[in-house]
């Protein structure tokens, strides 16, 4: 069964007209439309203004595709996020796996645990990471201490920190997300591998893995969206060389005041979400189209 | 459910209904820490006692986030002055968000130095004024460091720290260097960036916030580095082993202003807070408590702040004074040339 | 083979959580610190910080961070959970793309937002809006996709015979709703609303611009502190905070709670 939102199997029925779906969703709708489409709208539109004249233009655009700068922030955002969505997901999977399937007392202390990065807030853990990855930190200290190193090791102000401190946070909810999906594996269908002579590495190969690649998408996906837009996990853990899209909007929108140029990064920003999100969903449907005609025929 | 219903009902109306303010009140946005402590006890609490106005004290956000706020509201961020600087002045009264500042209304206007006053522009009451200086931990350092370039020296490898472009620090050291090397201050800056990319080598990185790039110097990673006089005073007085000096090429000021918000709500009382703060006794205050310089040069304090501060005529001219139309007309073209060519460097 | 896969597994699983609870047990003992660097001495632990929380200058922003989480939680669980089931179980035409688009803030930086949501504000002249009451509708907009999505995958798990049953027996829809789908669906409704109340109390890059004086969240109040002041209090807050959201969690899985959605939704 899968979580991703945009195939639900629901009960069966057929559907309805009528003014119970337009009540039920009003508020949800509403809400949204007053409070994230018109202002977003209204966002887009500037990035098709000229900042002092105010007259339609794409000078904005021309400024974000020729700048060097702003393009490699661009691919900056991309393959960070693509690490962090694989180090997630990997890092999620048991975990999932543990909390679907495991019937123990300590299923709620590690669940608990879980999510216990998400209740300290962002700032928190990253500070945190900081605090055990810089060179005056915690893991330098105790290396030199024991003569491991010479020198402290540049752990901190880099790609490798941000991916570390970005999976951190991003985790609880690929965790979430995985553990629903495998609960929606039958099974009995591991069970009945197993008595039939299967090790369990050809269990997690030939059954659980493939049943699972749509919670595996839906994680990924989450963790990509979730790092690509993460603004304060980059800003202090990537140093000041290391910008991304959410750091440079906010660099425009705080510091140079020019909102046109905010909203085209932005909207560079929306077009990478939806064209990782397409790819992904249209991957995710295919596997089971090919999944549907095999069991079907 | 009902119960579910009930309690939103009440939670929302209740949030609904807006605390009333009282008559004569005033909202006031400058900065947290240290900060928010000395003014309190030298300014508000004086002027609260003598006009009986009730301030509100808003510490969210630097100047220019400030700024940002009053541009994306229009002019009516919901504070009646904020503290920021010459440069948000000038751009304020060009966007059209900040109120012209009009002698005849905030009489104090008048004594406030000329040359701060035109860079501020009609928009901004200059009333402090603090200098970048090079702070150095005494008990590491040889000797104490005359020069900018001693940022570049062998001694200083690996032992100095940078601020980010987002501070204004960066922006004027470039600018200072480039005068040490055969450009200006606004019109070439490319020896200067040159200067900053060798100097850039030596630093173990960038920092925007003022707390961490203290925390450097505090713990003996860094030996000298950049930093405002106002503070690097305070840490001197806290008793660490540290001293900041005023480098022989000179050095640029920070002009920090008063602003009012076009559409703000307590304008009158928001003026009054102005010339209050521009009044001889208030400066004065002001200078001995947060350890800075002062708008006016008529006052009178202690030889030992004298010594240390910017408080006179001759003080004033022996400042580096930039044109920071110039500087926000070129800010985005240097940020560029800053990732570009003294970020890259550090790595 | 099997012991080997069955070791690293249950390694795995320790390295994660290690992983973890890392970062969280380094701010524990940060703000425990003796002096007011951020260090590391077991021996000189002192609960000094703590003291400190109880002054105005937190305990107000602490009260309307709580204030703005429980309305956020309540509404966009109630409405969210309107829209799940609206899109979810009666099947609308078109439900897919409804979905994504109720899911569509999810994609945008919360900074953007932030912005969007004030300049838009601004050009209909409705700053007073700002503050409290657009804090609560950003907060909203930011937790309804978690909402939605959690209660949706509940409604998905739920199992179709019951509610058929129900209407076998002769119940309005309004009925079974009422007394068959929604108690299968309240823990997954509840987490979601849980989460809600975690990212809105937690929030801060959405809030930055939302913020009024006297009218600040305290995530909010604790960056401004941290611009100029890197002291162990900032720990002792989060820390703090930590334990009051332990509590609201608890709170919630007595109320009705997430081990049965570890279980698989319906009881």
């Amino acid at each position: 069964m899968t979580i991703l939102a945009l195939d639900l199997p629901g009960p069966r029925r057929s559907p309805r007209q009528g003014l119970v779906p337009a009540f039920g969703l009003s508020p949800a709708g509403l809400m949204l439309v007053f409070f994230f489409a018109l202002p977003m709208g209204m966002m887009i539109g500037t990035s098709f203004h000229d900042p002092s004249s105010g007259a339609l233009s794409f000078q904005a655009y021309e400024r974000f595709l020729n700048d060097g700068l702003t393009l490699k922030g661009f691919w900056r955002t991309a393959i960070m996020s693509c690490l962090v969505a694989v180090a997630a997901t990997a890092l999620a999977y048991p975990l999932a796996y543990f909390l679907a399937r495991s019937k123990s007392r300590f299923r709620i202390i590690v669940f608990a645990l879980a999510l216990a990065p998400e209740l300290a807030g962002v700032v928190l853990r990253t500070y945190g990471w900081l605090i055990i990855l810089e060179d005056r930190g915690f893991i330098n200290d105790i290396f030199l201490h024991w003569g491991l190193i010479d020198e402290p090791l540049r752990l901190s102000k880099n790609l490798f920190a941000v991916v570390v401190g970005l999976t951190h946070v991003v985790l609880p909810f690929a965790i979430l997300s995985l553990t629903t999906s495998i609960q929606g594996i039958d099974e009995n269908l591991e069970r009945a591998a197993q008595m039939l002579g299967a090790n369990r590495l050809s269990v997690i190969r030939m059954i659980l893995v493939p049943l699972s690649v749509p919670g595996i998408v839906s994680a990924l996906l989450l963790s990509f969206t979730m790092a690509a837009s993460a603004y304060a996990t980059p800003a202090l853990l990537g140093g000041a060389g290391f910008k991304v899209l959410a750091t440079m909007i906010s660099e425009q929108v705080l510091f140079y005041v020019d909102w046109s140029f905010a909203a085209v990064m932005a909207n560079a920003l929306l077009v990478l979400m939806l064209v990782v999100s397409y790819a992904g969903l249209n991957f995710e449907t295919r596997l089971r189209d090919r999944r549907g005609v095999k069991r079907g025929g | 459910m009902g119960k579910i219903l009930a309690a939103t009902t009440v939670a929302i109306s209740s949030l609904c209904l807006a605390p009333a303010l009282r008559a004569e009140t005033l909202v006031v946005n400058s900065y947290g820490g240290p900060y928010e402590a000395i003014i309190r006890r030298a300014i508000i609490e004086p002027f609260e006692q003598q006009t009986g106005i009730d301030v509100v004290y808003d510490a969210v956000g630097a100047a220019s986030q400030d700024y940002a706020k009053i541009k994306a509201t229009k002019g009516r961020p919901g504070f009646d002055v904020a503290v920021m600087t010459a440069s948000q002045s000038l751009q304020g009264c060009q966007d059209g968000v900040l109120e012209r500042l009009d002698p005849t209304a905030i009489p104090n206007l008048r004594y406030v130095a000329p040359k701060l006053a035109k860079s501020a522009g009609p928009c901004g009451a200059v009333h402090e004024l603090q200098y970048m200086s090079l702070l150095y931990r005494t008990d590491k350092m040889e000797s104490p460091p005359r020069s900018w370039s001693a940022l570049a020296s062998p001694e200083l490898n690996g032992r100095i720290v940078l601020p980010t472009f987002q501070n204004i620090m960066a922006l004027y050291l470039v600018e200072i260097f480039a005068t040490m090397n055969g450009g200006d201050l606004t019109g070439n800056l490319d020896p200067g960036f040159k200067a900053m990319s060798d100097v850039a080598r030596q630093s173990i990185g960038f920092e925007q916030s003022s707390a961490i790039l203290e925390s450097y110097i505090k713990d003996g990673t860094v030996w000298a580095m950049p930093f405002w006089n106002g503070r690097a005073q305070l840490l001197v007085d806290s008793g660490l082993p540290v001293d900041y000096v005023r480098p022989i090429e000179g050095t640029i000021p920070l002009i920090a202003t008063l602003n009012i918000p076009v559409a703000a709500e307590h304008k009158a009382s928001a003026r009054k807070f102005i010339d209050f703060f521009l009044e001889k006794t208030s400066q004065e205050a002001w200078v001995s408590a947060y350890k800075v310089g002062s708008a006016r040069t008529d006052i009178n304090v202690p030889d030992d702040v004298r010594a240390r501060q910017i408080t006179t005529e001759a003080d004033l001219e022996s400042l580096l004074l930039p044109d920071l139309s110039v500087v926000a007309a070129r800010l985005r073209e240097w940020g560029e040339q800053w990732e570009r060519e003294v970020v890259a460097h550090q790595e | 083979m099997n012991r080997l896969i069955s070791f690293s597994f249950w390694f795995s699983l320790v390295l994660v959580l290690a992983f973890i609870t890392l970062p969280l047990l380094v701010v524990v003992a940060a703000s425990l610190s003796p002096t007011a660097d951020v260090t590391f001495r077991p021996s000189a632990w002192t609960l000094r910080w703590y003291q400190d929380l109880i002054s105005q200058r937190w305990l107000a922003p602490f009260a309307l961070s709580v204030k703005i989480a429980i309305a956020v939680s309540l509404i966009s669980g109630i409405i969210g959970t309107l829209a799940a089931y609206i899109v979810a179980f009666e099947r609308i035409p078109g439900g897919s793309a409804v979905m994504a688009a109720l899911l569509s803030p999810l994609s945008v930086p919360q900074i953007v937002k932030g912005v969007a949501i004030v300049l838009f504000l601004s050009v209909l002249g409705l700053q007073p809006l700002l503050g409290t009451p657009s804090l609560i509708a950003a907060h909203c907009v930011l937790a309804l996709p978690f909402v939605i999505r959690m209660a949706a995958t509940a409604i998905a798990n739920f199992d179709g015979n019951l509610d058929r049953a129900g209407q076998v027996l002769g119940a309005s829809r309004w009925q079974r709703a009422q007394y068959i789908l929604l108690p299968a669906i309240k823990p997954g409704v509840l987490s979601g609303m849980t989460f809600a109340f975690i990212i809105s109390f937690n929030n801060i890059p959405l809030s930055v611009f939302l913020v009024r004086p006297g009218d600040t969240t305290l995530p909010i109040t604790v960056i401004n502190y941290l611009e100029y002041s890197l002291d162990p209090v900032l720990a002792a807050v989060n820390v703090a905070s930590m334990i009051f959201i332990l509590f609201v969690i608890l709170a919630f899985e007595k109320f009705g709670g997430f081990s049965a959605q570890l279980h698989g939704g319906s009881k």
